[in-house]
């Protein structure tokens, strides 16, 4: 009897170590740490498992500064490379491409009518996930980068509605300053939250050509424009408009304060509407606007700043078959139903309809489909250190530190003695 | 030879290849993710004219000199007050090294939570106590960021400076101040013509240990203010992980690594110097 169940443990143990052996690990890293969209990732990942138990899906996750500064790169340049990795569409696909990371999935879009389940708009020149005609970046997410989120409840305390022009906009945050309210929360110690917002202002301020050769480096900043753009950022600093400790706040505490009420707005993505159910209070009200027109004239006057946030396949995957068919599961309509539910504008065709979207996700794809264009944020269209010369001077500007001014000499400064990017 | 093989071999592998390589991308254009592009001395040349750079040095000696004021100044006047052993002084002197054996990260982050401008414990006190104008953003205002990592690096380290003298002064002879209190010296007389003189080799270490560990100042700054705002509380460290990662900049991070490196290597040299004139003993 013992000797039969001897016999009995070891076959089941081999049968076990065999299945071990048998079961793939497709790597995955991205910087989805918490909140609905993660627990949506986690249910799709262990749908997908279930439906293929030869396939498992390891996360590598980080936070979202720590990714995109030293996680992300650590990785691509390991011996053990992730077969899936998280970028946002543009520059930092383009430069994938260029090094060598970034797997051409060409002919993956092209079998089951993969590539045409997306919106048309994601394959677009501009959208930033193909480089030279060939698509590398399987879109997630349509994230609005910036528009600013308000308190509902405060709003109506002070008689206010959102803002329909600039000079509006600023009459309001001087009405709720001098009601004793910090009216916006920036948390800018990485600069790049205002720096964000501020490239959507420049954007809808200078013409779309000077705007461009000036991230390009081809033309200076210090212009007319630029510093009619900056300007508008000390005209809100005049009126008290940021909290004080702007410039030692992180962007996640920041968040927290607009959510503990202690600021009645708060501009950032589209990604604050995951976060609600961990950091708001039941029954906390909020809604948001885009940043209001600033010229009528202007091409962009009506433009939203955003981009595509999506997935790569390693060239160099040690499972691409495998990655890809995860990828092909995390995009169907059944996936993206559950990953639009917790939040997220999804870019598969007829999610929106068929997903019960929040308030707030429907307004956010109401403002995007209703925008006159789409702005890219400058540090996912341009080399990231002219971007991020540009969010300081834009910080310098906003906190009262340098004139409109002085802030693009000192950017131009800065820029001459980087060297072309 | 042979024997000397496995550690000359890791010394190779871990010290001189990471060392050569280092400098081969200095005189590189990097990001990180492309290959390197030749740069020449373009990135050397544009690190000796970065106004930030050459500005987190400026911070780094206003930093020496608080650590001289309030961790080996204030070690020292502690070491001298705590040097009894009446009951409960043993408590005090625990109590005051205490926040030597706290990680700097953590202390860091501690310090972030009690400066913090709208829910730091100094805040909240000032508000509770109807001084709530004097509430200030600590850590994002230029004037003050600096000046409370120097208060924190002082909390941190001036038992550390503590400890270093209370054992020089145990080891001062009892009798020498007994035959000053003899001669009808005071308190101030006994401190300045005898603890001092005998403490002089301990300070000249204490002093170079606190120039020293300036340069290699990091942790607080970089959990504290993260070199915010606007480069106030900048340091050479803070600042080449920022441009070699935050901004994918590795050639020229790495070539303020190398320009950081052979300054401070002049500054050890110094100290080997000054340490053999004076016959200090070196750590």
């Amino acid at each position: 009897m013992a000797k039969r169940f001897t016999l009995a443990t070891a076959t089941a143990l081999l049968l076990l170590t065999t299945a071990a052996i048998a079961q793939t690990e497709v790597r995955f890293t991205h910087s989805i740490t918490g909140g609905a969209s993660r627990e949506a990732l986690d249910a799709i990942i262990a749908d997908f498992e279930a439906a293929n138990p030869d396939i498992k899906i390891k996360e590598i996750v980080f936070d979202d500064d720590q990714y995109s500064n030293q996680g992300l790169i650590t990785q691509l340049k390991s011996n053990e490379v992730p077969d899936i990795f998280f970028e946002w569409a543009g520059y930092p696909v383009q430069r994938d491409v260029e090094a060598g990371y970034a797997y051409d999935l060409t002919e993956a879009m092209a079998t089951d009518g993969w590539k045409e389940s997306f919106s048309d708009a994601v394959w677009t020149d501009g959208a930033g996930t193909m480089v030279d005609g060939k698509p590398y970046l399987v879109p997630l997410s349509l994230d609005l980068t910036n528009t600013i989120w308000y308190n509902k409840k405060i709003f109506a305390e002070h008689n206010l509605t959102p803002p329909k022009t600039w000079d509006e906009f600023v009459a309001l945050n001087k009405t709720l300053a001098e009601a004793g309210e910090t009216p916006i929360v920036e948390g800018n110690n990485e600069f790049w939250p205002l720096g964000n917002w501020a490239g959507h202002i420049a954007a809808m301020v200078v013409p779309a050509d000077a705007y461009v050769a000036a991230f390009k480096q081809e033309a200076p900043f210090n212009t007319p424009e630029f510093e009619k753009a900056l300007n508008l950022l000390v005209g809100l600093h005049e009126v008290g408009a940021f909290n004080k400790d702007m410039q030692a706040l992180g962007a996640d505490p920041a968040m927290a304060t607009f959510f503990q009420e202690g600021a009645v707005m708060h501009p950032i993505g589209s990604w604050l509407v995951s976060e609600t159910g961990n950091l708001a209070d039941e029954g906390f009200e909020y809604s948001q606007f885009n940043t209001p027109p600033i010229d009528p004239a202007h091409p962009l006057a009506n433009s939203v700043i955003g981009t595509i946030t999506g997935l790569v396949v390693h060239k160099n995957a040690q499972h691409p078959a495998e990655a890809i068919k995860f990828l092909k599961f995390l995009t169907s309509e059944a996936s993206q139903v559950k990953w639009a539910e917790s939040g997220q504008m999804s870019p598969v065709q007829g999610v929106s309809d068929k997903a019960k979207l929040d308030e707030q996700t429907q307004a956010m794809l109401a403002l995007m489909s209703g925008a006159s264009g789409i702005v890219p944020p400058p540090d996912n269209k341009y080399p990231v250190p002219v971007a991020e010369a540009f969010y300081q001077a834009a910080a310098f500007a906003a906190s009262g530190e340098k004139s409109a001014k002085d802030a693009l000499v000192w950017l131009d400064e800065t820029l001459a003695a980087m060297g072309k990017q | 030879m042979l024997f000397a093989a496995p550690a000359m071999l890791l010394f190779a592998t871990f010290v001189l290849l990471p060392l050569g390589a280092s400098v081969y991308y200095a005189f590189t254009f990097w990001d990180g993710f492309s290959a390197p592009r030749w740069a020449g001395f373009a990135n050397f040349a544009r690190a000796l004219t970065d106004p930030t750079f050459l500005m987190s040095f400026v911070h780094v000696v206003f930093y020496i000199a608080a650590t001289l004021i309030f961790e080996v100044t204030f070690g020292l006047v502690m070491a001298v007050l705590l040097n009894s052993d009446r009951r409960g002084f043993s408590l005090m002197r625990g109590m005051f090294f205490a926040p030597v054996v706290l990680s700097m990260s953590a202390a860091g982050v501690l310090w972030k939570f009690v400066l913090d401008y709208r829910t730091g414990l100094l805040n909240s006190t000032l508000r509770s106590v109807g001084l709530g104008d004097w509430a200030q953003p600590w850590l994002a205002q230029p004037e003050t960021a600096l000046l409370f990592i120097c208060i924190v690096s002082g909390w941190k380290y001036a038992g550390f400076y503590m400890v270093i003298f209370f054992a020089a002064l145990r080891r001062i002879p009892r009798n020498l101040y007994e035959a000053a209190r003899l001669d009808g010296a005071n308190g101030v007389q006994q401190f300045t013509a005898i603890t001092l003189p005998m403490l002089k080799q301990n300070v000249i270490v204490c002093i170079l240990l606190a120039v020293t560990g300036g340069f290699a100042g990091f942790d607080l700054f970089f959990t504290m203010t993260n070199g915010q705002p606007f480069g106030a509380t900048e340091v050479p460290a803070t600042w080449i992980i920022k441009q070699a990662f935050d901004q994918n900049q590795i050639g020229y991070g790495v070539a303020l690594t190398v320009v950081l490196t052979v300054v401070v290597s002049l500054i050890s040299i110094a100290y080997l110097k000054i340490s053999e004139r004076g016959n200090v003993t070196r750590y």
